[in-house]
């Protein structure tokens, strides 16, 4: 019994001092990590929206509602354009034909015409799904409204890619929906 | 030990892929092209030096019946560290491993080496042991994946390096033919040993 407790008691003081030594590496890694995030979306933002627009992340608080009821949902930025509110920005993650899921970024003013859409991660077969993230493809979003449901003409050869991503797209549109009413 | 025979032990006798054959699992996925070869190698190296480093630290320390569950700490910690600040300053690694980084983890080489050699050995052997080891290894993965990028896919580091009719054998970069080119590296590898051994004596 006296050698078990001891053994406990070294196993859990290797384990704290881990904990402690890991702590300490997110806190020096985590700020780095959320910009480098940030950069790649912001990227992707100026390109669906232009230069001249400024990008925020949506309030953790509302953007933790949405995710309760819509959980695919990655991130949400709101788009101002000077002082005003001018659209918003929807990440969605969702199933393609890769092992890793496709994670689109939608576009949309406020009144749900798309602006513009980018597939931002992906795993998908290199010179066959991977063309979904070219603009032939993902201007085929552009102008359609959030009030009915999106469809394009699909990639041929890469039927699965597409159908993600529009399966992308349109959670995009639901969140937007939602998140008008709101 | 002397470190000089620590380092050809790591490299050559007791290399992990080509005479030990373990960590295999990595080995054949992360072997499609150079570059992640390479970038593995580096994670293990590091992993490798780490965690000998700390078990030699503490191997009076650790008492015998819980060193399993303690290496695995010791290693799963380093593997994250590592991770983060690859995914804060080396994005484009971070990228290529992918899920490999954290199967590092669960790697038997890293475990074998706690095992057999920093638990009872000193702090300045068991870092060098790392050291050898990671470079045997990372050494095996980079010429593996050199013959599967050069063959399956015309490209080294990524640059083309035929011209444009060179049609590139598919299965070399597929899992079949990790299997078969690495299959024949030990064999050869193995051979060339032999023979120097016996020619030694």
């Amino acid at each position: 019994m006296k050698e078990t407790i001891k053994l406990g008691l070294i196993l859990f003081i290797i384990t704290a001092v881990s904990a402690g030594v890991l702590a300490i590496s997110n806190n020096l890694t985590k700020d780095k990590i959320a910009e480098i995030a940030m950069a790649g979306s912001i990227e992707a933002l100026k390109e669906v929206f232009g230069e001249e627009n400024d990008f925020k992340a949506l309030d953790e608080g509302r953007l933790d509602e949405i995710k309760k009821v819509n959980e695919s949902t990655e991130e949400i930025f709101e788009v101002y354009s000077g002082e005003s509110l001018s659209g918003y920005a929807i990440k969605i993650s969702s199933k393609g034909f890769g092992k890793t899921n496709l994670i689109t970024l939608t576009g949309f003013s406020l009144d749900g015409n798309i602006i513009g859409m980018r597939l931002v991660e992906h795993s998908e077969t290199e010179g066959i799904g991977s063309k979904a993230t070219l603009p032939d493809f993902t201007d085929r979003f552009q102008g359609k409204n959030a009030s009915e449901e999106i469809t394009v003409d699909t990639i041929s050869g890469a039927t699965i890619t597409s159908k993600g991503v529009m399966s992308g797209v349109n959670e995009a549109r639901k969140v937007f929906n939602e998140q008008l009413s709101n | 030990m002397k470190l000089s025979k620590i380092f050809k032990n790591g490299i050559i006798n007791d290399n992990p892929i080509f005479v030990q054959l373990i960590g295999m699992c990595s080995t054949l996925a992360v072997t499609t092209n150079v570059t992640n070869s390479l970038a593995m190698g580096l994670a293990v190296i590091a992993v490798l030096v780490g965690s000998n480093f700390v078990i030699s630290l503490l191997r009076h320390v650790i008492p015998d019946k819980i060193r399993i569950p303690a290496f695995v700490v010791v290693i799963a910690t380093f593997v994250t560290i590592i991770e983060m600040f690859m995914k804060a300053y080396a994005q484009p690694i971070y990228q290529a491993l992918g899920i490999f980084l954290p199967l590092i983890v669960v790697n038997c080489i890293i475990l074998a080496r706690a095992e057999a050699f920093a638990f009872k050995n000193g702090i300045i052997p068991s870092i060098a042991d790392g050291l050898a080891v990671g470079f045997g290894y990372t050494i095996a993965l980079v010429i593996l994946g050199s013959i599967r990028e050069i063959f399956g896919a015309g490209t080294f580091l990524g640059k083309t390096l035929f011209g444009a009719n060179f049609q590139p054998a598919g299965i070399f970069v597929a899992p079949a033919g990790a299997f078969i080119v690495l299959g024949l590296l030990i064999g050869v590898f193995n051979f060339v040993r032999n023979k120097k051994a016996s020619s030694e004596v």
